[in-house]
């Protein structure tokens, strides 16, 4: 399909003398140079917090992310140490991508203690895809997206996170807890 | 004899040492952050030492290592001896434009009448132009060694372009020549003492039209078809790395302030202040002697005329990161169809006004 250009656009006579136009644009432009520089030098004088420029210093500054931005997935842990996880296995099932491995542990018919919990849990972040389905398919509250999306690494296997790195205090997840159980809750699970 | 020859070699020390050891890598840098604080970016600011980045000044220590460093390549099929002879041709004329270019008037410092000027040629607005234009050489030359399509079609634009907006250039020269009577521009700057005398005032028409073409004379944006990067890669120094390179990219810079330097002395007045003559400074600094209070007009005539000289890098820059790109049947259009009888029709203006007032 051939596009055709109309080269023959009726100008007046104060745009075709280009000058002022020129001059138009060079206004807007110096006009941001000047508020930007003069936003820097208070920055660096330390008299004023922001610089007026909104690009971040990203590794020495940081934004914080809104609540419902999907990081990497983490395990919750409950306040006595353990995992509220109780190795069902239903985000095995959901995960598009295959990258979680269960293997679940069982107690021997004792009292007052745990059920079922994972002996294995293991996240391969080279795989995720960072959906969120793990989290939607949770019964427990076990497994949430956290904030933290810095997650590079040298080695690809070191992307592979076990059970004990994955496990998250509970406290730290509340927002993200209370987050989703509004977001679900709109569908009637 | 002695005396004379140390003041030149002094002075020929000062114009390097700010040319080529202030300007030219200090300019990479303003280009970079100046462009950022346009475009509400930061701009440079990752080379750093000790964790202290200095507003990403040491970006100029980086690229002088990276420039070292480099593979100097030549590639294969293109002449070595013209394809490693070029850049200096290119940086030599820049560097040379600034033998004739006063930066201050003259002082009488210990008994010694010192004019800041290397050389005080008779003809020296002619000498600029005819050393400027050499510089074309160096780049036809480098195009057409690197043995590469673009390379050649960057050297022919350049070749075209910088004929076609010498002819503008000259001729607008000749309202300022006619208007002030000389060629020196030592002369010229001293005329202008008196601020209603300055050439933005005389030649109003002429000042845009010498910016126009100084601008296509250096090849920066709007004017930049000859390295143009969209449509022929890098222009004539694609196949250019290493300190080549950044010979051409140093004489780019270098030219900015010589064209800074010349439209300060020709237009805006050269080392005065306005309003201000050096006689009624010089009775303020009475008390400091007949040597100390010249040597402090000195200092603030070649502040003053450094400091016009920056207002112009500054107006370059900011009109090379405002601009869009012209096409080349365009940048041929206005040379020829617009400054052309322009400049011819300021020259018979100028004329005709001088007549009448005499």
């Amino acid at each position: 399909m051939a596009y055709y250009v109309n080269r023959n656009i009726k100008m007046t006579w104060w745009e075709r003398s280009y000058i002022p136009e020129i001059i138009k644009g060079m206004w807007l432009t110096s006009r941001r140079f000047f508020y930007n520089l003069f936003g820097f030098i208070p920055f660096f004088l330390g008299t004023e917090k922001d610089r007026r420029i909104m690009t971040v210093y990203y590794p020495e500054e940081q934004v914080q992310y809104p609540i419902a931005y999907r990081g990497r997935p983490v395990l919750a842990q409950n306040e006595d140490g353990q995992p509220a996880c109780v190795a069902c296995g239903l985000c095995e099932i959901a995960c598009p991508a295959y990258c979680i491995h269960i293997e679940p542990g069982q107690n021997s018919g004792k009292q007052n203690q745990y059920e079922r919990w994972p002996d294995v849990f293991n996240i391969d972040y080279a795989i995720c895809i960072f959906c969120g389905n793990c989290e939607e398919a949770c019964p427990e509250e076990a497994i949430f997206m956290s904030d933290d999306c810095e997650i590079s690494m040298l080695d690809r296997k070191q992307m592979l996170y076990t059970k004990e790195q994955l496990l998250t205090p509970v406290a730290d997840l509340q927002k993200r807890i209370e987050f989703t159980r509004n977001m679900y809750a709109k569908w009637n699970y | 004899m002695w005396v004379d020859l140390l003041i030149t070699l002094v002075k020929i020390l000062f114009v390097f040492a700010v040319t080529v050891g202030f300007f030219a890598p200090v300019l990479t840098w303003v280009e970079r952050k100046q462009s950022a604080l346009m475009q509400d970016r930061i701009g440079a600011n990752r080379a750093d030492i000790m964790g202290f980045t200095a507003l990403g000044l040491f970006h100029i220590i980086a690229d002088a290592l990276k420039m070292f460093t480099k593979e100097d390549f030549i590639p294969d099929g293109a002449n070595r001896v013209l394809h490693t002879i070029s850049p200096i041709i290119a940086l030599v004329p820049a560097l040379l434009t600034f033998a004739v270019v006063p930066f201050g008037g003259h002082y009488n410092l210990f008994g010694k009448d010192v004019h800041l000027v290397i050389s005080d040629l008779d003809v020296g607005l002619l000498f600029v132009f005819a050393i400027a234009s050499l510089a074309t050489y160096g780049y036809v030359i480098a195009g057409w060694s690197s043995n590469n399509n673009w390379s050649l079609l960057g050297s022919m634009r350049t070749a075209s372009q910088m004929i076609s907006y010498e002819v503008t250039m000259g001729l607008t020269i000749i309202g300022v020549l006619m208007v002030y009577g000389s060629m020196k521009l030592t002369d010229i700057g001293a005329i202008q003492e008196n601020f209603w005398m300055w050439g933005i005032f005389l030649q109003p028409v002429g000042f845009f039209m010498f910016l126009t073409a100084s601008i296509a004379e250096n090849k920066r944006i709007p004017f930049d078809a000859p390295e143009a990067e969209s449509e022929l890669v890098a222009g004539y120094f694609t196949e250019y790395s290493g300190l080549k390179f950044g010979m051409f990219f140093m004489a780019e810079f270098i030219e900015m302030v010589t064209i800074g330097a010349i439209m300060t002395i020709l237009f805006l007045g050269a080392w005065h202040i306005p309003f201000l003559s050096s006689a009624t400074l010089l009775s303020w600094f009475d008390f400091l002697g007949t040597t100390g209070s010249n040597l402090v007009l000195m200092l603030i005539h070649v502040g003053v005329f450094f400091a016009k000289v920056c207002f112009f890098i500054w107006l370059q820059m900011i009109i090379r990161w405002t601009l869009p790109r012209f096409r080349y049947d365009q940048i041929m259009k206005l040379g020829w169809k617009i400054l052309l009888p322009l400049s011819l029709a300021n020259i018979l203006v100028t004329g005709l006004v001088i007549l009448a007032l005499n």
